[in-house]
Order: structure tokens, then sequence, then C-alpha cells
């Protein structure tokens, strides 16, 4: 009976680590390549927290189950009879207390590259409609919606998003972005994308019905095509009558 | 005793906090029934890619009440049942302060049940908006049928029902302590009560008033969350989270109450560093309310308030810290007796753990960008919210029972029920964790294939659940009808803890004691 406990136990945590190690050609792979400066910054602010908080929550289910092992009654066994010791309690708080602001410095440096882009080099109007997604290029008076988004490998691209009915939330995972997109007022976010390829993404609020099929692309492109495509946008649809929906 | 009505009758107009505590506790169970049913619908439908066993109506549907459901009708009324029955006998009264006021308490959360189930039988269904109810799609103009409305009156109704309570308890609290009955020398699960109850009365009258401007909305087109007259839906997510976040400790402080119960119990010691537990529950209740826009780093508001937040969550992981290490140096060094209760609170620890750390990874803003609103929170919050609320809960009725009842629980039984339960609960939600990480968004009604396997295992561990629910109800029938009897102190606790409940017959008398006792 213990052994199969401890089996089951064993195979359980296996099967944790196992999980974290496994990835069945996601979506998406901030952890093992993400795309761009931001992202990497992401990525390694958790791994540093990551770090930090890690070896609490070890310790804590070691001793729990050490505990567990060790400290069953026995006939005749006597419990100790300690329940207070000053220093322990004072430790167990000011250490921990003290690995947070140590994490939180990293983190905040990270915040402030989120919020602060360097120069932009493009800026996209990305507007949430239940459900799908249109996206407007000001400075080139191009508009489009219910297709991919193109933006230029290597570039800085601003976004400023917005909503015309629910909240709706613009995720491409690879990017470190997600940036929820409200009716009545402008939010932004930012990233840059080294390497051309097509990154997939998709609506992270609570939309409506088909929000599970409100999907995102981003066609990242080298920059002579982006000027292509531009192009062929321009001559395809005048920008007053684009984005069929409006 | 003898001119109490019987059956029926005593049940509809009861006024004793026991069988008040009761009624809340057999409510939530039955309402936990139709919770995990929703659950079990919901992970039927993710089962694999692209199934069709709910339409994404119905699944938003069932969402939105799933999450509804399990917090307000099982977690909460399950908590102020154990409330009930207990703070009283704990502290050496004959019964809360206002009987009657809490009898109302409960009668309320009847009505709110039939407004929550109820609107699936209305035109357009029940509310789809998730248990967040977030503005404009629960606005009029995207959410036009009564579903919402109901869901709304429901929530004043439960609201109403929790501020009452919350009034009962503190003023039970206060005034009704035994002689000698120092606010120190109160139980844990009083302790945790009386800061839960302060939470109740500081947040949820916000929730209230946060309902209230939404039903204007809908009902007489007022404008509170409409940028077309001046209003903002940001200002829904502010007053929701400014209840929803205290309560998530409201559905966790009693539970750790218990908890901090039933340890010292099973390990023959006291438990370690009450004091340190009573200033750090007290600093979790204060420091809750300041929390509150965790749940809103990615809807755009102003960075300093994301520093802020941010820093004030990690500030809070510290006295939750404080408690688990406490409870670890409470059954350090002790004589463990694994009963079904103890494992429970063993479970208990081990997933809140896992709960407590996930969440402070979610204080760190970047990661919680890319995880916020993906099945990493819902992993997470199913830590907390069923590792934790849940599983002390478990540990409570089987801690509990004898002196409900009179008799106690099967333990073989209870131990298969623990091994289903625990084991259930970590293969249906350890892989969100990796599931959220890897992109794949919440509150989805179908996902991208490359989804599908995590998400098969996790429904397979819904149907050990599912068998570990079945098999408890089993139990507790079982043992009503023809279970082994209990003694007034089945598990030898009164020598060591000297807690009241242990002092009095199983079930305790009308009144409780004969003689208020006096503490030493
Ligand atoms: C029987 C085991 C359970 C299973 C299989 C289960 C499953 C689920 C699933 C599949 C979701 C939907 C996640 C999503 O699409 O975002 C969900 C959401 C949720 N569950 Fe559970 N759940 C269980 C137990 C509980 C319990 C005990 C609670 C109680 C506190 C709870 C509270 C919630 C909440 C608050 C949500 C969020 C709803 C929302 O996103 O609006 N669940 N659960
Ligand atoms: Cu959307
Ligand atoms: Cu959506």
């Amino acid at each position: 009976m213990k052994k199969i406990r401890i089996f089951l136990l064993s195979g359980f945590v296996f099967f944790g680590f196992a999980a974290i190690g496994w990835a069945d050609e996601p979506i998406t792979n901030w952890l093992t390549s993400p795309e761009g400066p931001l992202a990497r910054a992401v990525r390694s602010n958790f791994y540093f927290s990551m770090a930090a908080f890690l070896p609490f929550l070890i310790l804590s289910e070691v001793l729990l189950v050490y505990a567990i092992f060790r400290f069953k009654a026995k006939p005749g066994g006597q419990a100790a009879t300690f329940h207070e010791n000053l220093r322990l309690e004072v430790l167990w708080t000011v250490i921990p207390a003290l690995t947070l602001a140590v994490t939180a410095i990293p983190t905040f440096k990270t915040m402030r590259a989120m919020e602060v882009p360097p120069k932009s080099d493009l800026v996209v109007a990305v507007i949430g409609h239940q459900f799908f997604w249109e996206y407007r290029y000001p400075k080139y008076g191009v508009q489009f919606a219910e297709e991919a988004m193109v933006v230029p490998a290597g570039k800085v691209v601003t976004l400023n998003l917005s909503s015309v009915d629910v909240v709706h939330s613009w995720w491409v995972p690879a990017f470190g972005v997600k940036q929820d997109a409200n009716p009545g007022r402008i939010t932004h976010a930012w990233f840059q994308a080294d390497n051309p390829g097509r990154y997939k993404g998709q609506c992270a609020e609570l939309c409506g019905k088909l929000h599970a099929k409100m999907y995102i692309d981003v066609n990242v492109v080298t920059p002579e095509e982006f000027e292509q495509w531009l192009m062929k946008k321009k001559g395809a649809a005048p920008p007053a009558q684009a984005a069929g929906s409006q | 005793m003898s001119d109490r009505p019987k059956g029926l009758v005593r049940w509809l107009t009861t006024t004793d906090h026991k069988d008040i505590g009761i009624l809340y506790l057999v409510t939530a169970l039955f309402m936990a029934v139709f919770g995990g049913a929703f659950a079990g619908l919901l992970r039927a439908q993710l089962s694999a890619a692209d199934l069709k066993v709910l339409n994404p109506d119905l699944y938003n549907q069932f969402l939105s009440m799933h999450g509804t459901v399990m917090i307000f009708f099982v977690i909460i009324p399950a908590l102020a049942g154990f409330g009930n029955y207990f703070v009283p006998l704990l502290i050496g009264a004959r019964d809360m302060a206002f009987p009657k006021l809490n009898a109302l308490s409960y009668w309320l959360v009847i009505p709110a049940a039939f407004l929550m189930f109820g609107s699936f039988f209305v035109q357009g269904g029940a509310a789809q908006a998730g248990w967040t109810g977030y503005v404009p799609l629960a606005s009029r103009q995207f959410s036009g049928t009564a579903g919402v409305d109901m869901w709304i009156l429901g929530l004043h109704l439960v609201g109403l029902s929790s501020i009452l309570g919350a009034i009962n308890f503190l003023v039970t609290i206060i005034n009704m302590r035994a002689p000698g009955m120092a606010y120190f020398k109160m139980p844990l699960f009083v302790w945790t009560w009386f800061v839960n109850a302060t939470l109740i009365l500081f947040a949820t009258p916000v929730l209230a008033g946060a309902l209230t401007m939404a039903l204007t909305d809908r009902a007489f087109g007022t404008g509170f969350f409409r940028p077309s007259e001046g209003g903002d839906p940001l200002l829904w997510q502010h007053l929701f989270w400014f209840y929803s976040h205290p309560a998530v400790y409201i559905m966790v402080l009693p539970g750790m109450g218990i908890v901090s119960h039933v340890l010292p119990a099973f390990s023959s010691k006291k438990i370690f560093g009450y004091k340190g537990i009573v200033y750090a529950t007290a600093a979790i209740g204060v420091i809750g309310f300041m929390v509150w826009a965790h749940h809103m780093f990615t809807s755009g508001i102003d960075p300093r308030l994301r520093a802020f937040f941010a820093f004030m969550t990690m500030v809070i992981a510290v006295p939750t810290g404080v408690k688990i290490f406490s409870w670890l140096a409470t059954i350090w060094g002790g004589q463990i007796r694994f009963t079904t209760a103890m494992k429970f609170a063993l479970g208990f620890i081990a997933l809140f753990v896992m709960g407590g750390i996930s969440g402070l990874t979610l204080a760190v803003v970047p990661f919680d960008v890319q995880v916020h609103d993906s099945y990493y929170v819902v992993a997470h919050l199913h830590y907390v919210l069923f590792g934790g609320s849940v599983m002390a809960l478990l540990a409570g009725v089987f801690f509990w029972f004898p002196k409900m009842s009179g008799r106690i629980l099967d333990e073989k039984l209870g131990n298969v029920i623990f091994w289903l339960i625990f084991l259930g609960m970590n293969i249906t939600f350890l892989p969100m964790h990796w599931l959220g990480i890897v992109g794949m968004a919440r509150r989805i009604y179908t996902y991208r294939p490359e989804f599908e396997f995590w998400n098969q295992v996790a429904s397979f561990g819904y149907i050990l659940l599912f068998a570990g629910g079945m098999l408890l109800l089993y139990n507790m029938f079982k043992t009503l009808r023809k279970g082994e009897r209990a003694a007034d102190d089945p598990w030898g606790a009164y020598p060591l803890q000297r807690t009241l409940d242990w002092s009095v017959s199983s079930p305790p008398p009308v009144e409780n004691f004969a003689k208020i006792p006096e503490i030493a």
C-alpha cells in the first residue's frame, strides 16, 4: 500500500515536470524562441522570478512530504510540545520579503520596457470587433479587416488599440504582447519581430459567442516585401472604402 | 428540546444556529452537484478539439454559471455553514446574536438560486458574460435577454445574505464570547471568521453598488459604464474586482481556520505560532483591499497603478507564507494520525502552496501579461479554490461530521475519496498551467488542435473527481443511515486543544451549553 502511494506520488511529480518540458507544436514559442527584444525581456524576467519563487515551492512541498513520512504516529510515541519560536517566525517573514524585494527590481525594469517603446517605425491602429480584427495604417492610408496584419521585420511597431463594441484583447504570445482593446479609450502596446514568419495568437478576453474563434495572425515580412504589400494594398483597395465591415 | 417542531416544519422555521449551519451546508452540497455537473459538461466539450457537445452559446452559459455557482452558491455558503454551526459553539455562546436575522440570511440564498438556475429556462438562456460579467458584454446592447438581469438580481440577493450574515458574525464574536475568552484566546476558526466578516462588510456593498449600476444601465439606460454617456467600462472592472479580490480571501480564510484546527488535532500538538497566524490573517484582510487591480494588468490602466498593484500583490504573499510555515511547524515533531480529515488538511497545504506560488508569478506583470486570461489562470484559480477552499471544506466535513450528526464517516471510503479527489484535482488542473503558457486562451469552447493532448488529460482527471464526489455523497448517506456512533470527542482533540466544540455532546443540545463555560 505504502509502495503504491510513493509510486503514485513520484509518478505525479514526474508528470508535472514532463508537462513543463513538452509542447506539441504550440501556437507560440515565447519560451523557446521569443520574438524580438520585448519578448526576450519578458522571458528573462520570467526565468528570474521563477528562480526566486520555485525554491519556496519546493522547500514547502519537500518539508511537507518529509514530515508526513517522518512524524507518523507510533504506539507510545510522544509529540513534541514546542509551539512558538520567535526567531523562526521572524526569519520566515523576512527572507521571503527580501526575496520579493529583489524580484521586484527586474520586474519593474521589464514593465518600463513594455510601457516606453523605442522610437516607433510603424504605427498601427488595432480595432476589435465581434469577432474579428481591423487594422489601420494611418501613415499609408491603408485599412483592412479579417486578414493577417503585415509588418516589416526588425522594426518597432506601436499599436493603438480600441474596440467598437465589447472588450477584446490582442494577444500574440511570441511577441510578449497582450493588451485589451476597450470601447471608449485607446490603449497602447509595441513589439519588434526580428524574423519573418507567420505568428499566431487569439483574442484573450471573453467577447461573446465566437470569442474562441477570434484568431490573430501576423505576417512578419522583410522591409522590401512590406513595401510591395503596401503598394498592392493601396492599389487594390482605396483607403476610403476599405475594411468591408465599416 | 421537546417543544422543538419536528421534520420539515423544524427546518423551515428554525432559528437555531446549528440547524441553519446544516441548512447552509446541505444547500451548498446540492449546488455543488450542479456546479460539478456544469464543469463536467465544459470538460466534455473540451475533451477534444472541435467537438460539438455544447454549442458556443451553451458553453458560455455553463461556463458563466459554473463559476458563479461554485463561488457564490457552493464555497461561500458552505463556509457560512461551518461558521454558523461552529462560531457560537467555539466561543461558548448559545446562539448567534440575531437568530432570526440569521435565518433570513439563509433563506435569501434560495430565491437567489432560483433566479440563477431559472435563467437557463428563459428566452436566450442564462448569462453568458462569465462570472465576472464584464460590460459592455453584459450590457443590454450585447446581452439583451433576461439572463443577465436574473444573474444580477441573484447576486444582489446572495450579497445581501452575506452582508447580513457578516453583521451577525461580528456582533456575535464581539459580544457573546464566554467569560474569560479574550480575543487572543479565541480559536483560529473564530478569528478567521472575524476577519472574514469584516472583509464582507467592506467589500460586498461595493459589489451591490456595482450591480445596481449595471442594472440601471440595463433597465433605465443610465450610462455608468457606457463611454457614449461619459461612463467607462473599466469602472465596472474596478468595482467588480474591489469586491471579488477580497472575495478570494473570503473564500479561503475560513478554510485556513478549519485547517488550523485539523492539523494540531491529528498531530497531537498545539498550533504553531498562534499569534503569528492571527496577525497574518489580519494583515491579509487589510492588504487584500489593495491588490484588486492585479486582475487588470492588461486593461490599460496607468503604469503607475500597475506598479503599485504588482508590489502590493507581492507583499500579500508574505503573511500567506507565514501561515504555511506555521502549519508545517505544527505538524513537525508531531504524532501524525492519518485520518481522512488530516489527509485533506495536508492535501490543502500541498495544493494551496502551489496556488499561492502561481499567484505570486502573476504579480510579475510582464509574465502576467503573457498568461492573463489564459489557462494558466484557470489552473491557478482552481489550485486556490479547489485546492484551497474545497480541500479545507472537505477536511472540515470529515472532522466535524461526527459532531454535527453523531456519526463518524466511513474512514475506509474516506481514504479512497481523498485519493480520487487529490489525484483527480492534480491531473485535471496541473496541465492547464502548461496549456496557458503555450498560448491557450481561457473561456473558449474549442481550441487549436495542438492543445488537444493536455486537454484530454484534464478531462480524464475530471472522471476521477466525479467518482470521488459521488463516493463522498454515498459515504454521507450511508453514514447517516447506519454509521458508527460518535463519541463527544471522537478524535481525542479536547485534552490538548480545549476547543469547546468537543466538550459538548454529539450532536450538541439545543442552546449548546447547560451552563455557559468559563474560560481559564
Ligand atoms: C469538478 C472539478 C472542476 C472542474 C473540472 C472545473 C472546470 C472548469 C472549467 C473547464 C472552467 C472553464 C475555464 C475557462 O474556459 O476559462 C472552469 C472555470 C471556473 N471554475 Fe471550475 N472546475 C471545477 C471545480 C471548480 C470549483 C470547486 C470551483 C470553486 C471555487 C471552480 C471555480 C471556477 C471559476 C471561478 C471559474 C472561472 C469561470 C470563468 O472563467 O468565468 N471550479 N472550471
Ligand atoms: Cu474578441
Ligand atoms: Cu474574445
